[in-house]
C-alpha cells in the first residue's frame, strides 16, 4: 500500500508547492500581462522587458514602430553619451490608468531607478492604444534630438595647471599654502526628521580650490555629538572667487540636544579649468504636477564638449539674503553643446513661501576628466 | 563466487583514488582560485590565523570583526598547512582532503541502507556529483564540501549506538560531530536533522526484534545530549559572538533564494547544474525509495532536502525556516539532497548492471561524468563570471607603501578578489566577504552585501555606499580603488579625487584628502583572550582525536547486509536486515 501511495503523494505535494510559490511569486499575474489585455499590461509588458534592457522585446511592443526608430527608443529608455541613464538601472515602476476609452488609454507609469549617484525617480504619462484585436500597445512619444550644424566653439576659458607634483606624490602633498577659502553663512535648521546645516563657502584666493566642509554637533559638555560632511550638497571644485553652497544633514538629530556647531572647511590647491561653461536660464519657482514647489529652469552648456553628468545646486535666500534651503538634483540627461536642458529642483512647502531669490550652481562629471 | 566486474562491489581504494585523479589535478591547477565565489575568502580567513592563532578578533573587515562569527576548523588547517606549501596549496590541500573523505563518507553512509555493491556505486557517484562540481569549483564552499562527509562518518556510529549501545561508537560518532561542527556551523544547525533523523529512524526499524524503541531513541538522546554540550562548549565562542550579536540587518537578496521557474538562469544553476543526471533518477529515487520500508527514512529526509533546495519555488523553506529563509542560502541543500538520495542511486545502479551490464555501465558512466562536465562547464557558459583571478598586486603594493595602510580603503567592482587584497596588504578595509559579521550600520541597515559589488543591490546596494562615503572622515576611508567606472560619478560628486591608474587604467586608485588616519574601533564584539584560548584549541583538537580514534579504536565490522532485488515481492517486510 504504502509502496504506492508515498510516492504519489510526495509527487503531487511537490507539484502542489511549486504551484503555491508560483502564485506568490506572481506568476499568474506575468502570464495574463503577456497577453497585454489591458493598457497597463501593455506598459507594464514594455517596462519589464526595459528593465531588463531587453530593447528589442520592447521595441516590438509599441504600436507606432513605424515612426520611432529604434536606437532613438532604446537612447530614450536607456540614455546616451554617457549621460546618468545610462549608469541607471529601471529598479521598479508602478503603473496606473489616467483614461481610457475602447481604442485609446493613458497610462501613469512611476518609473524607480537605481543609478551610479543614488535613486532616480521618473513619472511618464504613456499612450496605449487597442490594435483591434484586444491587444494593446505602447504609442511612444517620436522625439527628434535636435543636431546643431557644424561649427567652430573658441575655447578661451582660465585654466590653472599645477606643476608641482613629484610622480611619487600623493595628491595633496604639494608643499604649497592651501587656497583660502571662507564659509560665508552658516545656518542651522530643525527638519522634521533631521537638523541641517547650510550655508556658503567662497573661495578668496586668486588659485582653484578643492573644498569639503565638514561639521560636528556639540554637546553642551563640548564633546562631539555628531560628524557630516557636505557630501556631494557643495560644489567642491571653486574658481577663484567662486561661491558654493552647501548642505550638512544629520539624520535623527535634533536641536535641542546640542550646543554649538564645529566647522571645518578643508581646502586644496587643484588645477581646474573655467571650461565648460553652463549657463542657468529660464529660473523659475513652480508647482509641479504633484502639487511640491520645485525651481525649474535650463541648463545651456556653451562649450563644445559634452557634459555627461550635469549636478544642480541651488541655494535659497529669504528676505534678508540669509540662506534658508539648500537643493540639489542630478540630471539624467547628458549636456549636448549649446542645447538647452530643463532641470527641476524640489523645495519644502514651508520653506518655499519665505523664498525671496535664488541662486544655482551647476556641478558636472565628465568621462575621462574627473 | 560473481566473477563479473559489473556484479562486484568496487574497492574503496580504488574509488578515493579515482576521486584523487578527477579532482587532484583541478586543484592543483588551483582551479578554484579562478573559478570560485568564495576560495579567497576561506584563504582571507586563515592568512588571519596563520599569523595570530589566539586572537580571533581581525581588524581588517569593517573596521574589525570577530571570526568566532565563523567556525574556524577548516581555515586552521589551512593555516597550519600554508606554513608548509603557503596559503593557496594550503586551500587546495584541505579541499582535496574533502573531496577524499566525500566517498568514503558516502561509501559508509550508504551501507546504513544498501548492501556493499550499491554503496560502493554510491560512493563512485559521489565523486561526479554537479553540485560537487557546482559547490567546489564554482561557490567555493569548502566548509560545506568538508563537514558533509565529517557529518556522514559520524552517522555509521551515531546508528550503531542508537540501536546497539557501543560505546566505541559513542566516543567516535560525537567526537566526529564535533569536528564536523568545527568546521561549519549551517552543516551543523540544518544539515545534521536532514541526516540524524532518518538514521535514527533506521536504527529503530532495526531494532532487535521484540525489543522496544526506547531505548533506541533514549541513546539517540544521550548521543544528541553530548554532541550538543561538546559543541556548545567546542563552539563556546560562537554562541557567545551570536548571542550578542544576533544577524539583525536587512535580508540580503540572494539568487537561490528565488523562484528558480522565474528565472531560467537561475533554474540552470541552482537545478539543472548541481543535480546533472540525478534529474533522471528523481522518479526511480521515488519508486525504489518508496517500495523498500527501509528506505523510506532516507526518502522522505530526500525528498525535505530537495524541496530546500529549490530555494523559492516552493514555499516550504520560507514555512519552516521563518526570517532564517532570508540569511541562508540553499545550493547546500541540493548537495545534502544529492548525498541522501546517492545510496538509492546506487541501488539503481544495482539494478541496472544487473539487467543490461554493459550498456548500463556505459549509460552510467556517461551520466556520472557528464554531471561533473556539465559544473566545469558552467563555469565558462554562465552568465555569472567571479573576478576570484584578477590581478590585485598593484592595489595591494600601493597599500603597503608611504604609509597608506594608516588609512582605510574601499574596493569597488573587484568582487571576490577583496579578500585577496586583504590577505597580502597590511591595511583594513571598511568593507569585507562576511555578511554575518558586519555590524557597522552603513552596511546592516540597507539590505545589500559587500559594498565593492553595492550597484548589483540597486537602491540598497548604492544607498549603502552612499551612507559608508558619507562617513569616510569617521572610518579614515582614504582610498578608493575603482574597477568599475560605474562608481566613478558618485566618488567625484562626493568628494574624491582619481590620483593613479594601474593596468592600464582597469584600476584607478582615488583618494580625499581631509581624511583623517584610521583609528581603532572598541567593540564589545571583541572576544576576550579566553575566548580566543579556547577557539585556537578546541575544534582544532577535536579534529585531532577524531583522527587518532580513526588509527586507534578500529570499528566493529558489522556483518554484510543484504538487500532484497528491486522490484520486491514482498514490500512490507525488513528487506535489508543486520546479521552480527
Amino acid at each position: 500500500m504504502m509502496k504506492r501511495v508515498l510516492p504519489i503523494v510526495l509527487a503531487v505535494a511537490t507539484v502542489v508547492f511549486i504551484w503555491i510559490a508560483w502564485v506568490q511569486s506572481g506568476g499568474i499575474e506575468r502570464h495574463r500581462m503577456f497577453s497585454a489585455r489591458s493598457p497597463e499590461e501593455a506598459v507594464r509588458l514594455l517596462l519589464t522587458a526595459a528593465k531588463s534592457r531587453n530593447w528589442d522585446a520592447a521595441y516590438s511592443r509599441l504600436a507606432n514602430a513605424g515612426e520611432v526608430e529604434k536606437a532613438a527608443f532604446a537612447r530614450d529608455l536607456g540614455g546616451s553619451n554617457g549621460s546618468l541613464r545610462t549608469y541607471a538601472t529601471l529598479e521598479n515602476f508602478n503603473v496606473w490608468g489616467l483614461h481610457a476609452d475602447n481604442q485609446e488609454a493613458t497610462v501613469r507609469a512611476k518609473l524607480h531607478y537605481s543609478t551610479a549617484v543614488g535613486p532616480l525617480d521618473d513619472v511618464r504619462d504613456i499612450k496605449v492604444r487597442n490594435d483591434g484585436s484586444g491587444t494593446w500597445k505602447v504609442v511612444w512619444p517620436t522625439s527628434k534630438v535636435p543636431k546643431l550644424a557644424p561649427q567652430v566653439i573658441p575655447v578661451n576659458y582660465l585654466r590653472w595647471d599645477v606643476i608641482n607634483r613629484g610622480a611619487e606624490d600623493d595628491w595633496g602633498v604639494q608643499n604649497v599654502d592651501s587656497p583660502q577659502v571662507r564659509i560665508v553663512s552658516m545656518n542651522a535648521l530643525q527638519r522634521p526628521d533631521r537638523v541641517v546645516i547650510l550655508g556658503e563657502i567662497v573661495n578668496e584666493d586668486t588659485v582653484p580650490a578643492y573644498v569639503n566642509v565638514n561639521a560636528a554637533l556639540l554637546a553642551p559638555d563640548g564633546s562631539p555629538v555628531a560628524q557630516e560632511t557636505s557630501f556631494d550638497k557643495i560644489s567642491h571644485t571653486l574658481l577663484p572667487k567662486q561661491v558654493s553652497p552647501y548642505r550638512i544633514d544629520f539624520p535623527g538629530m535634533k536641536l535641542q540636544q546640542i550646543k554649538s556647531v564645529r566647522m571645518d572647511a578643508k581646502a586644496m590647491l587643484v588645477p581646474a579649468t573655467a571650461d565648460p561653461v553652463i549657463a542657468v536660464t529660464q529660473q523659475r519657482m513652480e508647482t509641479d504636477a504633484l502639487g511640491k514647489k520645485v525651481l525649474r529652469g535650463e541648463l545651456l552648456n556653451q562649450s563644445g564638449q559634452i557634459v555627461n553628468i550635469p549636478h544642480v545646486v541651488a541655494s535659497y535666500y529669504d528676505a534678508n539674503g540669509k540662506v534658508i534651503w539648500v537643493s540639489d538634483g542630478y540630471l539624467d540627461q547628458e549636456l549636448l553643446p549649446q542645447i538647452p536642458v530643463a532641470f527641476a529642483v524640489d523645495l519644502p512647502d514651508d520653506v518655499a513661501g519665505k523664498v525671496q531669490t535664488y541662486h544655482v550652481v551647476v556641478n558636472y562629471y565628465q568621462k575621462n576628466n574627473s | 563466487m560473481e566473477t563479473s566486474y559489473f556484479r562486484r562491489p568496487i574497492p574503496l581504494a580504488a574509488i578515493i583514488l579515482l576521486a584523487l585523479a578527477v579532482h587532484g589535478p583541478l586543484l592543483v591547477m588551483q582551479l578554484p582560485l579562478n573559478t570560485s565565489y568564495d576560495a579567497n575568502f576561506h584563504i582571507f580567513f586563515a592568512s588571519h590565523y596563520a599569523q595570530h592563532w589566539f586572537d580571533p578578533w581581525n581588524g581588517k573587515w569593517f573596521a574589525g570583526f570577530s571570526q568566532t562569527t565563523y567556525p574556524p576548523l577548516g581555515h586552521q588547517w589551512i593555516a597550519i598547512f600554508s606554513y608548509v606549501v603557503g596559503l593557496k596549496m594550503a586551500y587546495m590541500l584541505v579541499q582535496l582532503i574533502a573531496l577524499l573523505l566525500l566517498p568514503v563518507g558516502v561509501y559508509r553512509f550508504a551501507r546504513l541502507w544498501v548492501d556493499e555493491r550499491a554503496s560502493s556505486y554510491a560512493a563512485l557517484f559521489s565523486i561526479f556529483l554537479g553540485v560537487v562540481g557546482f559547490l567546489v569549483y564554482s561557490a567555493g564552499q569548502l566548509s560545506t564540501m568538508l563537514s558533509a562527509p565529517l557529518y556522514l562518518l559520524a552517522l555509521p556510529y551515531f546508528y550503531d549506538w542508537s540501536r546497539n549501545g557501543e560505546g566505541r561508537a559513542l566516543l567516535k560518532g560525537v567526537i566526529l560531530t564535533l569536528a564536523a561542527a568545527s568546521v561549519h556551523h549551517v552543516t551543523l544547525l540544518f544539515g545534521s536533522m536532514l541526516f540524524a533523523m532518518p538514521v535514527l529512524w533506521l536504527a529503530c526499524l532495526d531494532r532487535k526484534e521484540g525489543r522496544s524503541v526506547f531505548p533506541v531513541i533514549a541513546r539517540a538522546g544521550v548521543f544528541a545530549v553530548l554532541a550538543g554540550i561538546g559543541v556548545g562548549i567546542v563552539l563556546l565562542p560562537y554562541w557567545i559572538a551570536i548571542i550578542r550579536h544576533p544577524i539583525e540587518q536587512m535580508p540580503i537578496p540572494h539568487a537561490s533564494r528565488s523562484n528558480l521557474l522565474m528565472n531560467m538562469t537561475y533554474f540552470i544553476n541552482y537545478f539543472v547544474v548541481p543535480y546533472g543526471a540525478l534529474i533522471l533518477a528523481l522518479p526511480f529515487i521515488l519508486w525504489f525509495g518508496s517500495s523498500n520500508r527501509r528506505l523510506r527514512p532516507l526518502l522522505l529526509a530526500f525528498w525535505f532536502a530537495f524541496l530546500f533546495g529549490l530555494g523559492g519555488t516552493t514555499p516550504v523553506p520560507k514555512w519552516i525556516l521563518g526570517r532564517a529563509f532570508d540569511i541562508l542560502t540553499f545550493e547546500r541543500f541540493t548537495l545534502w539532497a544529492a548525498l541522501l538520495a546517492l545510496p538509492i542511486v546506487g541501488l539503481l545502479a544495482e539494478v541496472m548492471l544487473d539487467r543490461y551490464q554493459r550498456v548500463a555501465a556505459v549509460g552510467l558512466s556517461l551520466a556520472a561524468v557528464g554531471s561533473l562536465t556539465l559544473s566545469l562547464g558552467w563555469l565558462v557558459w554562465s552568465p555569472f563570471h567571479t573576478l576570484g583571478g584578477m590581478k590585485v598586486d598593484s592595489v595591494v603594493e600601493f597599500l603597503n607603501r608611504n604609509g597608506h595602510d594608516r588609512y582605510r580603503y574601499l574596493t569597488l567592482g573587484f568582487g571576490n578578489s577583496l579578500p585577496k587584497i586583504s590577505t597580502y596588504s597590511d591595511a583594513s578595509s571598511v568593507d569585507g566577504e562576511y555578511n554575518s559579521a558586519r555590524l557597522l550600520p552603513e552596511m546592516t541597515h540597507y539590505g545589500s552585501a559587500q559594498l565593492t559589488s553595492s550597484k548589483y543591490f540597486g537602491t540598497a546596494g548604492m544607498e549603502s555606499l552612499r551612507a559608508m562615503l558619507k562617513h569616510a572622515n569617521y572610518y579614515g576611508l582614504k582610498y578608493i580603488f575603482v574597477h568599475d567606472p560605474y562608481y566613478e560619478p558618485l566618488l567625484a560628486f562626493a568628494g574624491w579625487r582619481q590620483i593613479e591608474s594601474y593596468d592600464p587604467d582597469s584600476i584607478t586608485v582615488w583618494s580625499k584628502e581631509d581624511v583623517p588616519p584610521a583609528r581603532k574601533f572598541e567593540s564589545d564584539a571583541m572576544p576576550a583572550p579566553w575566548e580566543g584560548l579556547l577557539w585556537g584549541i578546541l575544534p582544532l583538537a577535536s579534529s585531532i582525536l577524531a583522527i587518532l580514534f580513526a588509527l586507534l579504536l578500529p570499528d566493529r565490522r558489522r556483518a554484510t547486509e543484504s538487500v532484497v532485488e528491486f522490484p520486491a515481492a514482498s514490500s512490507e517486510g525488513v528487506l535489508a536486515g543486520e546479521a552480527r
